[in-house]
């Protein structure tokens, strides 16, 4: 998957992905990468969590923006069947 | 290049070889601790210009995600995993996919896919005029080790296929 992403970088289109272990993004380096606290299988979260799958793309598109570094990840807060932050 | 394939590839094989017992025992810790992440230091990086409302974009999961009643499911049984990848149309319905992947529970992903493949909320954004367009085909990849197959042919047609479609950014939700 971090290999995708990084041939598609390379061939000059932006990408952004979500990742959930950190251990593996740092052996595979993903350009750019928001970081959730999910588990395999369901990284925006509980199904049916429509709320939370709108807010974890929107902060992707604006981590897109604002990255600047190579290996950017940003961290975020949701938590698995716990209110989002406001 | 992202991957040194020849410091990879013999390094793969023995992998393959070494792994194989842990692979059909199901010992996917193991295997992927041996794993022979060969991946150098620097990053690929394009930068992003511009505004997401004016702009194109394609999602890919690499949830084993395959049209049950039209494509073939992924190899699920090959150390190698399988390197193909499916076409997913954006108007997907839950009812309509198949999930060929055995190293994840699928069990939340079948109540709502787009947990790994948020496709339906991208369709929202399009239509409130967030996100400019989104192409009538989406992407899903599976369960794949064998990245020298992935790097030489997979990846190469299906970045031109992307780039044919117009695609100005893109966005990837492993498992």
């Amino acid at each position: 998957m971090g290999l995708i992403q990084r041939l598609v970088e390379e061939a000059g289109i932006p990408t952004i992905s979500t990742g959930n272990a950190p251990d593996r993004m740092a052996h595979i380096k993903p350009p750019r990468a928001v970081l959730v606290k999910f588990a395999r299988g369901s990284m925006f979260g509980e199904p049916g969590n429509v709320k939370r799958q709108r807010r974890i793309i929107l902060d992707a598109l604006e981590a897109l923006q604002t990255m600047t570094e190579p290996g950017s990840i940003q961290e975020l807060p949701y938590k698995w069947k716990r209110p989002d932050p406001e | 290049m992202p991957i040194d394939l020849d410091a990879f590839e013999p390094a793969y094989k023995k992998w393959v070889e070494e792994s194989l017992p842990d692979y059909r025992a199901g010992n996917m810790k193991e295997i992927i601790k041996k794993y022979p992440f060969i991946v150098p230091d620097d990053v690929p990086w394009t930068d992003y210009k511009g505004q997401p409302s004016d702009q194109t974009f394609a999602l890919l999961t690499t949830g084993g995600f395959y049209l049950k009643d039209s494509q073939p499911p992924f190899d699920t049984e090959s150390i190698h995993g399988d390197v193909s990848y499916r076409e997913i149309p954006k108007t997907v319905r839950q009812q309509d996919i198949g999930i060929a992947h055995k190293h994840y529970d699928h069990s939340l992903t079948e109540q709502d896919f787009n947990i790994v493949f948020p496709i339906q909320r991208f369709v929202e954004l399009e239509n409130e005029g967030v996100i400019g367009k989104l192409p009538d085909t989406h992407y899903s990849f599976s369960y794949v080790n064998d990245a020298v197959s992935l790097v030489k042919e997979t990846v190469p047609e299906f970045i031109s296929r992307i780039k044919a479609d117009g695609v100005d950014v893109l966005f990837l939700v492993p498992v």
